[in-house]
């Protein structure tokens, strides 16, 4: 007998369970028994309700696609605490990355931001190219007057090394 | 002495300041940086999108600076750092994956050994350099000024992969102000986090994340907030006014990066520093630190 989603009438997936779990080192969540120390110090319970102690729940309980397909894995900050501070060492915040590089695997919803940095890093080898900015009295300045040396972006073969290391599924999945 | 610097996106794209005060500052304590050549960004935003990509970023960087001959480099960037050191943890405990990175490393003839030491400005500062090096440097020293410290998070957690700091206890900022004549105010919101990755997803929870600490940091009535990372500068100073207005705090905190604080100790012209670049209201701290 399994247990049921009351709300959804979903069964747990132990095989997306597996694959999660596989992407994710040695903070492994079976050791959590839901002390909470993870969400009572987590600065994005307090401005979007994230729980990582729930994530952790659902996780071992095998509820995969419900995490994947919610937008609450999304409003991690990952500052980190959480990994910092579980007394069973968990990392709440590993499994949430991982979380999302499945979001990204499956096409379910993920913030554009994110693929934004990655097409930027393939065009130019970094989240972004130089900007001009203003000073305080608001004059208008750049690199070269400012006096830093020119900005350079790394040649053709790494962008064609990094498209190879985009094709490769997430750490750990190739290890388990 | 002669190390590898790494910059990474924020800082040479955006956060002018810190790669100002850095050139400046280090070469008068004796340090001769060395851009890497050919460097790419670390990949903190590509760690949601695919790890192995991101790992592969930043070993990339590491290999480069081991090719160029370096045994220490230094990632001036905290979230830079964090994506070097880890990258190292994980090649040090998976071996198939460390072959797996340096199988692709191998395409523009880069290797991963492990063999290179990473710093960033605060260890480095602080256990490289030291007391007496910095203490000798001072010109004007900022005797009376009261600052508080943010330290950013990815410089401190986790500890399990070894940091720069205490993850709960951090001493090394406040230590390296005090080596200014400056006095470092304990307050309880000191391992806040800065909210700037939640910019991707959640801007305005990142703004309320800055806007409730500088509140609490103008509350201590301090004379600045001194920080040492290129993204929590950019939500402190940069869009102080943003956090502002999100929270509906009237907010008028100085913001300046440790190294543009040494420097003016250290008597390198403001303008060479960067200080015209910070956007939060530093002005009347720069004249109180000048007559002093």
């Amino acid at each position: 007998m399994t247990i049921t989603d009351q709300m959804t009438s979903k069964k747990p997936d132990a095989n997306l369970r597996l694959r999660v779990l596989g992407k994710i080192g040695e903070h492994k969540p079976y050791n959590c028994y839901q002390c909470i120390k993870c969400t009572s110090g987590c600065p994005s319970m307090k401005m979007l309700e994230l729980k990582p102690h729930e994530i952790v729940a659902l996780a071992k309980a095998g509820f995969i696609d419900e995490l994947v397909s919610s937008g609450i894995i999304w409003t991690c900050a990952t500052c980190l605490k959480c990994k910092e501070r579980c007394p069973q060492a968990v990392a709440p915040v590993d499994l949430i990355i991982a979380l999302r590089n499945l979001a990204v695997e499956k096409e379910a919803k993920v913030p554009e931001s994110f693929l934004q940095a990655l097409s930027m890093i393939l065009e130019c080898g970094y989240v972004s190219r130089p900007q001009a900015t203003i000073t305080r009295k608001l004059e208008k300045i750049d690199r070269e007057k400012l006096g830093l040396p020119k900005f350079r972006e790394p040649d053709e073969r790494f962008k064609a090394t990094f498209m190879k290391a985009l094709e490769k599924t997430s750490r750990g999945e190739s290890v388990q | 002495m002669k190390t590898a610097v790494y910059w990474g996106c924020v800082i040479p794209t955006v956060q002018y300041a810190y790669e100002m005060s850095v050139r400046e500052v280090m070469p008068r304590l004796g340090v001769e940086l060395v851009d890497l050549e050919n460097a790419s960004c670390c990949g903190p935003q590509v760690q949601s999108v695919n790890m192995t990509a991101a790992v592969y970023l930043a070993t990339r960087n590491i290999a480069i600076a081991e090719k160029m001959g370096f045994t220490d480099l230094l990632a001036v960037c905290n979230g830079c750092h964090l994506s070097l050191f880890e990258a190292s943890y994980h090649l040090s405990h998976d071996e198939k994956l460390c072959e797996e990175i340096n199988t692709l490393l191998n395409e523009e003839e880069l290797h991963y050994s492990g063999k290179i030491k990473i710093w960033h400005t605060i260890d480095f500062l602080h256990d490289m350099i030291g007391e007496d090096t910095i203490k000798k440097a001072v010109v004007h020293p900022l005797n009376g000024f009261k600052l508080v410290v943010h330290y950013g998070c990815h410089i401190l957690r986790p500890s399990s992969i070894g940091t720069v700091d205490d993850p709960e206890n951090p001493q090394k900022l406040d230590r390296l102000i005090e080596w200014l004549g400056a006095t470092s105010i304990k307050y309880p919101e000191k391992l806040d986090c800065c909210g700037a990755m939640l910019m991707l997803s959640h801007p305005d929870a990142a703004f309320t994340f800055a806007g409730l600490k500088l509140k609490a940091i103008q509350d201590l009535g301090a004379d600045a907030l001194i920080d040492s990372c290129p993204s929590c500068q950019n939500m402190f100073d940069m869009r102080q006014k943003s956090a502002a207005a999100t929270t509906g705090a009237k907010l008028n905190v100085p913001v300046i990066y440790y190294t543009q604080l040494l420097g003016l100790a250290m008597g390198i012209p403001q303008e060479k520093l960067g200080l015209n670049l910070n956007r939060s209201p530093i002005d009347e701290f720069l004249q109180k630190a000048l007559v002093h």
